[in-house]
């Protein structure tokens, strides 16, 4: 610790702390201009000079630790006259063009000015000029260089958190400026972190230029629900339109950081596509009707639906609030009498249970930050970097300046990795197979130590042999990865929802933790999602076999492929989807269709007539985020509020309500008047949520405790069934078809999530168009380089797409996202098979000579 | 597009430097070299095969006035005009050097031939006024001796 003196006023701080964290502590505020709290420090602006007694020299105090016994003067008269010089000549290259720049009323130069500056300047000279005209950098960014003050803000944040090091300094002196590779049209994250950082008007939002003064702004602070990340942003809007999404640096996990899809994927809320108002099928079309009478179309029709002892069933979003879910599966357990629920239709429902039981997410929750403080982050079944862009970009931040192993586990290949210190690439699937991999070699190492390991006995199936046909991965990879968690004393292990769109074999990862934690490790399992409430979704009891707050039951309840397998027999009389599209969701596009004609009564609620709901008999209009309000519960466990801004747009109502009223419908004692409310009877539910007060929810949101339930203990349950095996051999594990050379995998992109994202139109401007991704060596085999267009045709379905090349993705993989509604990537899939073979038609040539691996 | 010898010189430095980064001075050199002036297709290409962004590269490459951003002729020619060279006349030099060559400084003659410019200090002042042809040092200038030099790249 170091006890220094600031102005005359001592305080103590830990040794190490910069004077301007100290004096901020002891009151004073010093100006800044180039410093950034999280980015690498550059002291170049010198704006925050001050005097430490004793030395001839001013000193920069945003680089400056403090010493004990220092004596610090930031007021003094040479501090204030050196500072305001310093200003000073920001000011003389500067345009001072304020009445026309967005960044007026907000601009840290204007502040400082205002605040320290010089009140005239004796500046003669032409400022330089570099441009006319404002010029456009992406399809977000329009930039002005005259008004740069070369403070590096953008550089920094987009290389060392972004990781996509596209901004640089151009020439020198006088006439540098900030910007891209020859001025050139950015190839970037479109992430905007760059803008949010320059603290002056160079780097301009382009959705955003000239809106609005920020004074005439009203916003709200909530979260982003576009991925499980969870961050804070805040949705500002003048006059009741949503004109920007902002981050603020001192709320939420992402602190002043958000991807493209959080920052400007906002416009879908007031597109002209959504649909407002109930609708009832007549005579072959939706036809619009009051709520009273949907209402009652929905009573009528279930009864009738369900004569006959037909099956119900239900399938919610990952994507509603805690609250709608709860209801959800309560008006679905309750009223309908049914276990036959499910959010999402993409993943099996057997991998998900035992997702949740072996990444024990009964014990609560885990802040990512705890889980970043490790030795070894191992990272697998998540294309993190394009699925959770935030989660990305705070880990390469936290490893920067830390000794951390990364290892990426993936078939594509990640912008993290350029982070990590070891990339495997694997086939699809394999992930079970990996983990396996490396608690056998953990195991064989240590057999004295694991003699009671539960559910050795499965790694006998694993061996040096059959692990590169498994998961075309060699053993010395696989060894490797062990020897970095053998010589790890804490070990974090985030695993991602692929993991989940086939039959797990995710079973291994209990058996790994377990054994690395027989040998005294400090292990965390730490949980990746692509939907921003997926573990709000099970932890309210959205799940056949999952009752709100873990409980655990071997029941007769159907998963979304159970429910639509019966649908395709005739057995189901009436289903009720929310939010979610599974007509494109669900891998097997052909069958989804084919068993939803047979359901009787099809309810969807949505906010655009989707795939799905253009199916359905009744269709309701549910809210946006921001038009109501809830919580979420992001993959960390962390219970964020989601506020309500603005009115939903006509008829339209909050999904919890018309969930409600549906229920009220039936029941008339299902009656529900709040949020709040439905938040008591959670806590009563949900032990874990026991300890929230909702009211009280900030910023940083408040992270679920683990607690026993019915007799339970925390942790993996009791009778839980390990089958850590290969004895599914599903399409994509059986030998390579000559003919169709490649694994077609899918997943969101990096500038899309679900299906909202593609009726924001920035995001839209950004990626229009379904793309394929492949690796480098296999388009040039067969001639294809970024840009042109390619045929993937599959045995049910083809597409033609724009090629992506990937330099670092496994060979025989080709990936399609799968928000495009024009390209069903579904269609490919049969069900029960697994990830679907394709082939890669280039346009100009007729002959198919893609090669697989091998 | 780089030469595969020059695309292999570039490579092997990547052996003498701790971090690829430090290599991209010496590779544009190369790319110099091969194209007469850094262009925006070496560029990338150094980023390429350094495995740099483009933007990290052009930095550099604008940073340094040593590096021709234009086409410049076969014969470079840079005239010392710090301290110590103009203390010595090389103001006059370049007089000279303009006259006899019919161009000014920052030009190029219509064959192509030659580019004059005006540098600064090039560590020579002991041999005060010089200038740089290409890679060599011409010192001790006279008008006489420019004659010569020039007559010999004719
Ligand atoms: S938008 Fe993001 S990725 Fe693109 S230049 Fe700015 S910070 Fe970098
Ligand atoms: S563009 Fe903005 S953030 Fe970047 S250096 Fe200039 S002033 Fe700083
Ligand atoms: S990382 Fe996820 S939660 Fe964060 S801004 Fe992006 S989409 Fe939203
Ligand atoms: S803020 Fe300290 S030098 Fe810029
Ligand atoms: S001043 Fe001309 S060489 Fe130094």
């Amino acid at each position: 610790m170091a006890t220094v003196k600031i102005n005359g006023k001592e305080i103590t701080v830990e040794d190490g702390t910069l004077i301007l964290e100290a004096a901020k502590g002891a009151g004073f505020d010093i100006p800044t201009m180039c410093y950034h709290a999280r980015l690498s420090k550059l002291a170049s602006c010198r704006v925050c000079l001050v005097e430490i007694v004793g030395q001839k020299k001013l000193q920069p105090s945003c680089v400056t630790p403090v010493m004990h016994g220092m004596e610090v003067l930031t007021e003094s008269p040479v501090v204030k006259s050196a500072r305001s010089s310093m200003i000073e000549l920001l000011l003389a290259n500067h345009p001072l063009d304020c009445p026309v720049c967005d960044k007026g009323g907000e601009c840290e130069l204007q502040d400082v000015t205002f605040k320290f500056g010089p009140r005239n300047s004796p500046f003669g000279e032409r400022k330089r000029r570099f441009h006319e005209e404002d010029y456009i950098l992406s399809p977000v960014i329009i930039q002005n260089i005259n008004r740069c003050i070369q403070c590096k803000r953008c550089v920094r944040i987009c290389d060392e958190v972004v990781g996509a090091s596209v901004l640089g300094s151009i020439e020198r002196g006088a006439k540098t400026g900030e910007t891209s590779f020859v001025k050139e049209y950015l190839d970037c994250d479109h992430c905007g972190n760059c803008i949010e950082v320059c603290p002056v008007g160079s780097l301009m939002s382009r959705p955003y230029r000239y809106q609005s003064r920020p004074w005439d702004l009203k916003g709200v602070d909530t979260v982003c629900t576009y991925c499980g990340t969870g961050c804070q942003l805040t949705v500002q809007a003048r006059n009741g339109e949503i004109l920007r999404v902002i981050s603020k640096p001192d709320k939420g996990i992402n602190n002043e950081t958000l991807c493209a899809r959080g920052r400007f994927g906002y416009s879908f809320i007031n597109s002209h596509e959504r649909f407002v108002t109930p609708m009832i099928r007549k005579g072959g079309t939706l036809e619009p009707v009051p709520w009273n009478e949907a209402l009652k179309a929905i009573k009528d029709g279930l009864t009738e639906a369900m004569k006959d002892g037909r099956k119900t069933g239900g399938i919610a979003s990952g994507r509603l609030s805690n609250e709608e879910l709860y209801l959800f599966q309560k008006l679905m357990r309750g009223v309908f009498k049914t276990n036959n629920i499910d959010s999402g239709s993409r993943w099996n429902t057997g991998a998900v249970k035992s997702f949740a039981n072996v990444m024990e997410l009964n014990k609560g929750g885990i802040s990512v930050y705890d889980a970043l403080n490790a030795d070894t982050l191992f990272i697998i079944g998540s294309s993190i970097s394009d699925e959770n862009p935030i989660t990305d970009y705070l880990i390469r931040r936290l490893s920067r300046n830390k000794k951390m192993n990364i290892i990426i586990a993936s078939p594509r290949g990640l912008k993290l990795d350029s982070s990590a210190t070891l990339s495997l690439r694997h086939r699809p699937a394999a992930e079970g197979d990996i983990l396996g991999g490396i608690a056998k070699v953990i195991y064989d190492k240590n057999m004295d130590k694991l003699k009671d390991l539960t559910g050795k006995e499965h790694l006998k199936n694993i061996s040096r042999e059959n692990i590169p046909d498994l998961t075309w991965t060699d053993w010395s990879s696989i060894e490797s990865v062990s020897g970095f968690m053998l010589s790890a004393n804490s070990i974090t292990i985030a695993v991602g929802n692929d993991v989940l769109r086939g039959p797990s074999r995710i079973e291994s990862m209990h058996i790994l933790a377990e054994a690395l934690r027989l040998l005294g490790k400090d292990v965390k399992l730490f949980p990746v999602f692509d939907r921003a409430n997926q573990r709000g979704a099970w932890e309210m009891g959205v799940h056949p076999d999952i009752l709100p707050g873990y409980s655990f039951r071997d029941g007769d309840g159907l998963g979304s492929e159970g429910i639509i397998d019966a649908a395709s027999r005739g057995e189901v009389g009436a289903l009720y989807v929310v939010g979610e599209d599974i007509v494109s969701d669900f891998p097997d596009g052909g069958f989804v269709r084919e068993a939803l004609r047979q359901v009787k009564f099809l309810i969807v609620q949505d906010i655009f007539l989707t795939e799905t709901a253009k199916m359905a008999h009744v269709v309701l209009p549910g809210a946006s985020f921001v038009e109501k309000d809830g919580t979420f519960t992001n993959q960390e466990g962390r219970v964020q509020r989601l506020r309500k801004f603005i009115e939903p747009q006509g008829d339209a109502k909050a999904d919890w309500e018309i969930i409600a009223s549906i229920g009220e419908a039936v029941e008339p004692s299902f009656h529900y008047g709040s949020v709040s409310d439905i938040f008591k009877e959670i806590k009563g539910a949900v032990p874990m949520y026991r300890g929230i007060d909702f009211e009280g929810l900030d910023g940083n949101g408040a992270i679920v405790k683990g607690s026993g339930i019915g007799g339970q203990g925390a942790g993996v349950v009791a009778g839980f069934s390990l089958r850590p095996k290969s004895e599914v051999r599903s399409q994509e594990q059986e030998t390579p078809d000559p003919e169709y050379p490649f694994i077609l995998i899918t997943g969101n992109h990096l500038y899309h999530s679900g299906r909202l994202s593609l009726k924001a139109d920035t995001l839209r401007d950004i990626l229009p168009e379904a793309v394929v991704e492949m690796n480098e060596e296999d388009a040039k085999a067969m001639g294809v380089s970024k840009g042109d267009k390619v045929k993937v045709k599959g045995d049910r379905y083809e597409a033609t797409l724009t090629a992506h090349i990937n330099k670092r993705s496994v060979r025989g993989v080709v990936f399609i996202p799968e928000n495009f509604t024009d390209v069903p990537v579904n269609m490919f899939f049969t069900k029960g098979k697994g990830f679907p073979r394709v082939k890669v038609l280039p346009l100009s040539s007729l002959s198919p000579q893609g090669r697989g691996p091998g | 597009m780089l030469s595969e010898g020059a695309v292999k010189e570039i490579n092997e430095l990547t052996g003498k430097y701790a971090n690829s980064r430090s290599v991209v001075m010496p590779a544009l050199y190369v790319v110099q070299r091969e194209y007469g002036y850094i262009t925006e297709e070496g560029m990338r290409e150094v980023a390429n095969i350094l495995g740099l962004r483009p933007i990290q590269v052009f930095e550099i490459a604008t940073f340094y006035t040593m590096y021709n951003k234009k086409p410049v002729g076969k014969y470079h020619i840079q005239v010392c005009t710090n301290i110590s060279c103009s203390l010595l006349g090389a103001e006059y030099i370049v007089d000279v050097l303009s006259k006899k060559l019919g161009i000014k400084v920052k030009e190029t003659t219509p064959d192509k031939k030659f580019t004059l410019s005006a540098v600064e200090c090039l560590g020579s002042c002991g041999t005060a006024p010089m200038m740089q042809i290409n890679d060599n040092y011409y010192e001790d200038l006279t008008e006489e001796k420019i004659e010569e030099i020039l007559k010999s790249f004719r």
